[in-house]
């Protein structure tokens, strides 16, 4: 009776896309957060009688077959590219992306990772690293009696002195992009790591070659829409249920073999 | 032995198939692309012995699926694609071309347009699809046109099979007697085509498959019965 496993697979690939809705919505307040969406396939086919059987010596053939299906699989849970909504926050060193891109951050390992996550701070030795204390890659330190900090849209840092009103400038930063973003493997944390489906890392200037700009004083919200997020998980719960009342029926037919004498 | 517990049995295998195409299009239910499988029964004859009668039976025959469309979901994702009304996506798979309704795509590492497994989206010229690194906001029109930075790259190939098409797994179809580019589909950027799996119908299709097995197994219970008591009244002659 495989109707039994092929429910089964039913039910388990209903149960992934309620996990991956349920880290959505678990996300709905980070910073920069893109929403995950699982995408299904359907398993072999187990082919029966296989269309195109000759069937006489006239060359009639079957038209259509029998293949039965085996259920089904995830087959990916890509991450959906959003620009999420950009919220004023006034931080001098919250910097948003505003159209496609990274900061690329140098982890303790001396690994680099990438996130859209531009709340920002100052170390105690005056570098610019991120939440987690992690600096970014572009190597930026703000002298200490700086008094303010300018982010311009395409990635320069000035810092303004008491003593002089032009400002000096300290660096820039630079954003990095993917040719497929989809393929970067995400670390937790806001992070991801470069793999060989993503490409290489590219390092361009704001605003050249497709990447966004920065903003200063904003920050990139969550993309996730819980309206959409709450309408799919309806739809996997009551898929869940066909496919648990499939196991109920095909049950109550083997119970009815088996009462047989 | 009788025919009627042979009839009913070629009745009781059919529906236990039956039943596993129903399960399969209901755990295909948010499968994107996958279209509703149909199993066909047919009768067929079978001598009853030595007259001239013969006995009907059924059994599954056949295989169709339901081609209508999918409703089309919104997802705004650049590279998700759908066709809507007629024709197929054509991706280059290691056995082969495969045509496939799910247009849930993406970028491989050197930008060519790929399917979730990796396989390469071809082109209205035969071609798999490459979307230049720098291309800021790709933009795909009705007629499959691709365009990025105002210029016009490639056209998504959009076909219509010569013949009957085969199953096969990951929502592909294989056109055995090929297939031909079909100009005037449209796509549609920014959706995906989801499952056309009814569920009311698939519910209620199960229902009756379940019932129906009851009353068969019903049927051969009684059956049963009946030689039994046949024998034991022939014995207490």
């Amino acid at each position: 009776m495989k109707s039994l496993q092929i429910a089964a697979s039913g039910m388990a690939a209903q149960q992934t896309r309620v996990d991956v809705i349920s880290n959505n919505i678990a996300n709905m307040s980070t910073t920069a957060y893109r929403p995950r969406v699982a995408e299904f396939s359907d398993l072999m086919y187990q082919q029966y009688l296989t269309p195109g059987t000759i069937t006489s010596q006239v060359g009639t053939v079957v038209p259509a077959g029998i293949q039965i299906g085996t259920g089904v699989r995830p087959s990916t849970v890509s991450m959906q590219i959003t620009q999420g909504a950009l919220s004023q926050t006034d931080g001098e060193l919250d910097i948003a992306i505003d159209g496609s891109g990274f900061l690329e951050v140098t982890l303790p390992s001396g690994e680099a990772a990438y996130t859209r996550d531009g709340k920002l701070n100052r170390s105690p030795t005056g570098e610019v690293v991120t939440m987690d204390g992690f600096p970014l890659a572009d190597g930026i330190v703000i002298p200490d009696d700086a008094q303010r900090i300018s982010i311009s849209r395409d990635g320069e840092v000035v810092a303004y002195f008491s003593d002089n009103a032009v400002g000096q400038p300290i660096g820039t930063i630079s954003l990095v992009r993917f040719v497929n973003e989809k393929g970067l493997e995400a670390l937790g944390d806001n992070m991801f790591r470069e793999t060989e489906a993503s490409g290489p890392a590219n390092r361009l200037v704001p605003g050249t070659e497709g990447v966004g700009l920065l903003r200063q004083g904003f920050i990139e919200e969550s993309g996730v829409d819980v309206v959409q997020e709450i309408s799919d998980l309806i739809e996997a719960q009551r898929g869940y249920e066909l496919n648990s009342k499939v196991i109920t029926a095909s049950d109550e037919m083997l119970a009815a073999t088996t009462r047989m004498r | 032995m009788s025919n009627a517990i042979y009839t009913s049995l070629a009745r009781q295998q059919g529906l236990m198939q039956e039943m596993q195409v129903v399960a399969n299009n209901l755990a295909n239910s948010s499968t994107t692309g996958y279209k509703t499988d149909r199993a066909v029964f047919a009768e067929f004859l079978v001598s009853a012995g030595d007259s001239q009668d013969s006995v009907s039976m059924g059994g599954l025959a056949g295989h169709t699926f339901k081609m209508a469309p999918g409703e089309m979901k919104f997802t705004g994702g650049e590279f998700d694609l759908a066709v809507q009304g007629e024709g197929f996506f054509v991706l280059q798979t290691p056995q082969g071309s495969r045509l496939t309704r799910a247009g849930h795509f993406q970028l491989s590492s050197e930008g060519a347009l790929i399917d979730g497994l990796g396989n390469g989206v071809l082109g209205a010229g035969g071609n798999p699809i490459t979307i230049p690194p720098d291309a800021a906001q790709v933009s795909i029109g009705s007629d499959g046109s691709i365009s990025a930075n105002g210029q016009l790259i490639d056209r998504v190939g959009v076909v219509k099979p010569q013949g009957e098409l085969l199953r096969d797994s990951n929502t592909f179809f294989e056109a055995p007697e090929g297939f031909a580019q079909f100009e005037e589909a449209t796509v549609v950027q920014g959706a995906l085509e989801q499952s056309n799996v009814s569920p009311v119908l698939e519910v209620a299709r199960m229902i009756e498959v379940q019932r129906a097995y009851e009353a068969g197994q019903a049927m051969m219970e009684r059956e049963d019965d009946r030689i039994s008591q046949l024998i034991t009244s022939l014995r207490e002659r």
